[in-house]
């Protein structure tokens, strides 16, 4: 008998356009692991909701069919009373954790379903150790790194002990070991699993099943192998390893020069000694474990940080673009936020917002933007200021493979024109845009490959 | 110490600088709870800033509003509805007591959210545990705003786009106030998915009070009625 059962589903947000799903039949069995793909915006969240009660209880909208998980039909279940048959862990873990401290925080949940107090304790440390961060137990949530904070949302969620576990992008902030192992405690979990992603090589790898939804609609639901050969003939980017770009680049002046650099964050050693050289015409990937200080580094060529010691030399504008696409929601228009770093030119905005796929989004609130177009959004912003130094940091989080594909052929294009860096945990990715790759070891000593 | 007791020993000392009537008692509250404050190191800056600004203002601003005292010691021009604009040494003696007070709420509420352990705070509210968690919550706004309006400066500035003047600043409180508000309907919908709110809910069993935490108890209950009948 199914786990969960979706039956003719569809659902519309309060005040949006169109149906977010449509018509969507599911059935997800006992302990399987099924890989939901998609484009950004095709309704891969909105299914993961549905599945926790969230929709329609959290969200309102219109929602007709229905769905069931274990027994319980989420229209007469609230989210709090599913809480335990099924556990999320959501895209943003910054923005799920409740308590300061880890311990406080993987019990939370514990505590919410009524579990009998005594046996609180070895609940959480049974759940921390199930997926290796036993280490960080005792520690605040303020001071974990991205990585780290997936590992205690997935602890919160696997510590209930559910017989269906979503997961929204689960390793969109881990670097490729960590998402590895990330996803090999999930395989070894006793539970369902439902995992939409947008770097879909691992999970292809151990899933079960695939599930593909276009414009709220299932396209695909087959076992992997037929998925497989599927995605290679509709959706070659989902299952592509992108080759390395043919042309050597041509070398230009040197833009960005970094002598023997090295920064701390008050006690702690950031990056040391670091050697970097970034010349118009090229391309490089800095890479490297979660913490290793790329991010410094990145911010350090752009003059954003000052080195405590080494030289930094830029010749030209730098612009920089963060990791965190909400820190370009400013304006009330997706055009004026673009325009913002141009003096207003809102025809050079709407020229980067249509370089991205976004002339139709001109007039959207970029809060109204999903996570994908946001990032894409986030682009535009810094591409708009046709920088000498385009500095990139992990300019893929939350966007489809056909969009990563369509970028890395844009910054390929319009190489020549720059020096580009691109932080990056996508090592397809990496490879498709990267002419050389500069990978930043746990020493934080910089390491030209 | 138990963050219980210590959270109704500063609410206590706010209580007192409320009610106390002496300029010279106020101003010991203030300086023991600015020295436990301190201890938190540089994460006090926004909270110091935000105090001296809004304290020193409740200073500067009272003579203004106020019109108490006969030793003039500046005669200003009549303004209609707030009056004549003198300044007497009472109103500023007033002025300087209200700042205080401020400052003492203020200072209780800024060791409240840096040094106190929130997640035992929660755990061991025998009433109203909803509301205590609304509070604790509502507490990391300020650090969090703090960080969110840090990286959106900074991606600003990534952009070529300088933000300058207080109209510069102003205009990122709209965009941080939707993005806290974002971010409390995410962690709403985030904490109802993991059953907050279901009937039935235990807790982790929590740490008896003890000796040091009943004499903090014993304590606030003294310096609240301190402030009220002796300072």
């Amino acid at each position: 008998m199914a786990l969960a059962r979706v039956d003719r589903l569809s659902f519309r947000y309060p005040d949006a356009a169109r149906a977010a799903l449509e018509d969507v039949s599911l059935e997800l069995e006992p302990g399987e692991l099924v890989l939901c793909l998609g484009p950004s915006g095709s309704g891969k969240s909105t299914l993961l909701r549905a599945l926790a009660g969230l929709v329609p209880h959290f969200h309102g909208g219109r929602f007709s069919g229905r769905v069931e998980v274990g027994g319980l039909d989420t229209r007469s279940t609230r989210p709090s009373e599913l809480a335990g048959t099924v556990a999320s862990v959501f895209q943003d873990p910054e923005d799920q954790v409740v308590l300061s401290g880890v311990e406080a925080e993987v019990a939370f949940g514990l505590e919410n379903v009524g579990t009998t107090p005594h046996l609180i304790g070895a609940r959480v440390r049974e759940a921390l150790a199930g997926v290796g961060a036993e280490h960080l137990l005792g520690r605040s949530t303020s001071t974990l790194s991205g990585g780290e904070l997936q590992r205690v949302c997935l602890a919160s969620a696997v510590a209930l002990g559910p017989r269906l576990l979503l997961l929204d992008e689960p390793t969109s902030q881990l670097d490729p070991d960590g998402a590895d192992a990330f996803l090999d405690l999930v395989q070894g979990l006793a539970t369902a699993v439902f995992v939409a992603e947008q770097r879909p090589a691992r999970v292809l790898d151990r899933a079960d099943r695939v599930v593909f939804l276009e414009d709220g609609r299932i396209v695909l639901d087959a076992r992997r192998d037929a998925a497989v050969r599927w995605l290679a003939r509709n959706r070659p980017a989902y299952v592509g390893d992108e080759a390395p770009p043919d042309e050597e680049p041509e070398p230009g002046e040197m833009v960005c020069r970094l002598a023997r650099v090295s920064f701390s964050y008050g006690e702690r050693l950031a990056v040391s000694g670091a050697e970097l050289e970034l010349r118009r015409g090229e391309v490089v990937a800095l890479v490297g474990p979660n913490g290793s200080g790329k991010t410094t580094l990145a911010k350090l060529a752009t003059g954003l940080l000052e080195p405590d010691s080494g030289l930094v030399e830029p010749s030209g504008r730098a612009a920089y673009l963060s990791q965190d696409p909400g820190r370009y929601l400013v304006c009330e228009r997706a055009d004026d936020e673009v325009a913002l770093g141009v003096g207003g030119d809102l025809r050079r905005a709407r020229g980067a917002l249509a370089r991205m796929g976004l002339s139709a989004h001109e007039a959207r609130h970029p809060r109204d933007l999903s996570s994908g177009e946001r990032e894409r959004l986030a682009l535009a912003c810094v591409l708009v200021t046709e920088p000498d130094l385009l500095v990139l940091d992990e300019p893929t989080r939350g966007v489809d493979p056909e969009r990563k594909q369509a970028l890395a052929a844009l910054l390929r294009r319009e190489a020549p024109m720059r020096a580009t860096l691109v932080v990056t945990h996508d090592s397809a990715f990496g490879r498709a845009v990267a002419d050389r790759t500069v990978s930043l070891g746990a020493a934080t000593e910089a390491v030209l490959a | 110490m138990s963050p219980g007791p210590a959270a109704a020993l500063l609410a206590a000392l706010g209580v007192a600088a409320l009610l106390a009537g002496r300029t010279s008692a106020v101003a010991v509250i203030v300086a023991i709870l600015l020295a436990v404050c301190l201890r938190a190191g540089r994460r006090t800056r926004p909270y110091l800033i935000g105090i001296g600004f809004t304290s020193g203002s409740v200073f500067l601003l009272t003579p203004f509003v106020e019109s108490v005292g006969s030793h003039v010691l500046w005669t200003g021009p009549i303004v209609p509805v707030l009056g004549a604009l003198d300044v007497t040494r009472e109103e500023l003696a007033y002025g300087l007591l209200q700042a205080l007070r401020l400052a003492a709420v203020s200072l209780a509420f800024a060791v409240y959210a840096l040094q106190l352990d929130h997640d035992r705070l929660v755990r061991s509210a025998r009433l109203a545990r909803r509301s205590v968690l609304a509070v604790v919550l509502a507490t990391r706004l300020v650090p969090t705003l703090e960080r969110d309006a840090a990286g959106m400066l900074e991606a600003l500035r990534g952009r070529g786009v300088r933000v300058a003047g207080a109209r510069g600043y102003a205009r990122l409180a709209s965009p941080l106030l939707s993005g806290s508000l974002e971010r409390g309907l995410n962690l709403a919908e985030a904490m109802e998915a993991r059953g907050y709110g279901r009937a039935g809910a235990t807790r982790a069993p929590r740490a008896p009070l003890d000796r040091l935490d009943v004499a903090a108890l014993a304590a606030a209950v003294a310096i609240a009625l301190a402030g009220k009948l002796w300072l």
